[in-house]
């Protein structure tokens, strides 16, 4: 299973590097702006949330201006968001290759996921920056950035797996994903901090693997404490999805060219 | 048993499709409700069993709908059969609908590197050979421009011109020789019949035109509606073709 899983990474990886490729280059030609878009796209929706949230409502985010606060949950939101409603379609949008020509079809819902984390690495720059604007000292905890954004990439992989494959079933799946992500976003603090959730709910509300998650990268990058139980929570879920999906991924995937 | 050979090899191989009728949930529910079954199922291919040797090149003919096709994904091992066996030993080529990984904003040269890689090429044997690929297609003038540019015949020259210099000891040609025009067609079929000479290849070949069949297969398979027919000698397999044709039409 550890060399099935390996594969694409070995004998695929020039295929896997080209599909990035593809995926990066092809989506921004034909526009003026281009790959600043990475850039610019983040931007507008930090203009537009923090409108709304820091001067109508008012979110109390500490000492963090709320700027801060929140792009460090809305980037990797929306590196979740856009890559799991891009490989609902992954299949379906390579359907003639799936017909045709044989190779691991993990490899294409991989190169979406690796293709937004370029993407994410440039969209950081700009957290960065504000950082340095806003005079926020970084700490050595930012280190932990990577284990975080790794159980985050397990997560999405593993969801990947299902909602591509269902997908191919029934087209209806890329609506639900989109809709279920919309709903979701707001059941994770990524606007919000976790402080204003009610004591009440708050055990049911951590359930949610995407808590630990963003709660985790702002603990790292603005070294306040961990929230260790719910993180381990969301480790543990994330890489159940991730080896369920894989196995139930291998195992269809050998109806794929039927039924697309 | 022998695994250095380059082979196929089919064994009682059947492949069934389940058409589906109900699209949608509305249709469906009531179906699986009432126990009818949600599926129509087609035999594409019934009990198919043969044997193609290292060096062989085989023709495959058969009216449309016949199964040719299936036959083909059952060798490229995107699709694996309901019952039986396929065993196919060498890497696979499939020069079937050919640019099927092109992207259309890209460049050709971009469009070489991908789709050679679809076709199971590694950076280095791609870089062996791009300048070969590049000629053979005639594009010099254009390879930087994208392919979404490229009139349909420099797309196909393109895309041939890549599948024909994929390493690959098994051959799939499904129909693609009428690509560009009669000069490239010519030297298509030149670089074909250099690999027939190698004589260590594989070479499977659907074509609906005859002469082209007679002229470069020495043993031609004869499928109707998913079953063989015949297998022998490209004239003898013909004759029992033509009188198919005659029989029902």
């Amino acid at each position: 299973m550890i060399k099935r899983f390996l594969l694409p990474f070995l004998y695929y990886k020039f295929l896997l590097s080209q599909l990035i490729l593809r995926e990066i280059k092809a989506r921004y030609k034909q526009s003026i702006m281009g790959y600043a878009w990475i850039i610019f796209s983040p931007l507008i929706q930090l203009l537009i949330y923090s409108f709304v949230f820091s001067i109508i409502f008012r979110f109390p985010t500490g000492d963090i201006p709320y700027s801060i606060f929140l792009l460090a949950g809305l980037l990797p939101w929306i590196y979740f968001q856009t890559t799991l409603s891009t490989t609902a379609l992954v299949l379906v949008d390579n359907s003639n290759l799936i017909k045709k020509v044989y190779f691991p079809r993990e490899v294409l819902p991989y190169s979406v996921i690796l293709a937004k984390a370029v993407d994410l690495f440039f969209a950081a720059l700009v957290l960065v920056a504000f950082m340095i604007f806003y005079q926020i000292p970084f700490h050595l905890t930012v280190l932990l950035l990577i284990p975080l954004f790794l159980i985050q990439v397990a997560l999405m992989t593993g969801i990947s797996f299902f909602i591509s494959t269902a997908n191919l079933f029934y087209r209806d799946i890329q609506y639900v994903v989109n809709l279920f992500l919309f709903m979701w976003m707001f059941l994770t603090p990524v606007v919000y901090p976790l402080s204003l959730v009610p004591d009440k709910y708050i055990w049911l509300y951590k359930l949610n693997p995407m808590v630990g998650i963003i709660e985790g990268y702002r603990s790292a990058l603005f070294n306040f404490s961990f929230d260790s139980g719910t993180i381990l929570w969301s480790a543990l879920i994330s890489f159940l999805i991730f080896i369920v999906g894989f196995i139930f991924f291998k195992k269809s995937e050998k109806i794929f060219a039927d039924i697309v | 048993m022998d695994n250095k050979n380059v082979s196929i090899q089919f064994k009682n191989c059947t492949k069934k499709f389940y058409l589906q009728e109900d699209k949608t949930f509305k249709e469906f529910l009531p179906n699986l409700i009432l126990g009818k079954s949600w599926a129509k199922e087609l035999i594409a291919l019934n009990d198919i069993s043969f044997e193609i040797k290292q060096g062989e090149t085989v023709g495959i003919v058969g009216k449309n709908g016949a199964g040719k096709s299936t036959l083909l994904r059952l060798i490229a091992g995107v699709t694996s059969p309901t019952k039986g066996e396929v065993r196919v030993e060498g890497k696979v080529a499939p020069l079937i609908e050919l640019g099927a990984g092109f992207h259309h904003e890209l460049s050709g040269y971009e469009n070489i590197f991908l789709n050679a890689a679809i076709l199971g090429m590694h950076k280095k044997e791609i870089e062996l050979v791009l300048d070969k690929i590049i000629e053979f297609s005639e594009l010099e003038d254009f390879i930087h421009i994208p392919v979404k540019r490229y009139s349909s015949g420099m797309y196909m020259r393109l895309a041939f011109a890549i599948a024909v210099h994929v390493d690959a000891p098994i051959l799939l040609i499904d129909e693609v020789l009428a690509v560009g025009d009669a000069a490239f067609q010519k030297k298509c079929l030149d670089r074909l019949k250099e690999f027939k000479k190698q004589g260590d290849k594989i070479i499977i070949f659907i074509s609906h035109s005859e002469q082209s069949v007679k002229n470069f297969c020495e043993r031609v398979i004869l499928l109707d509606h998913g079953k063989m027919l015949d297998e022998g000698s490209p004239a003898e397999v013909f004759e029992k073709y033509h009188h198919i044709l005659t029989q029902k039409t």
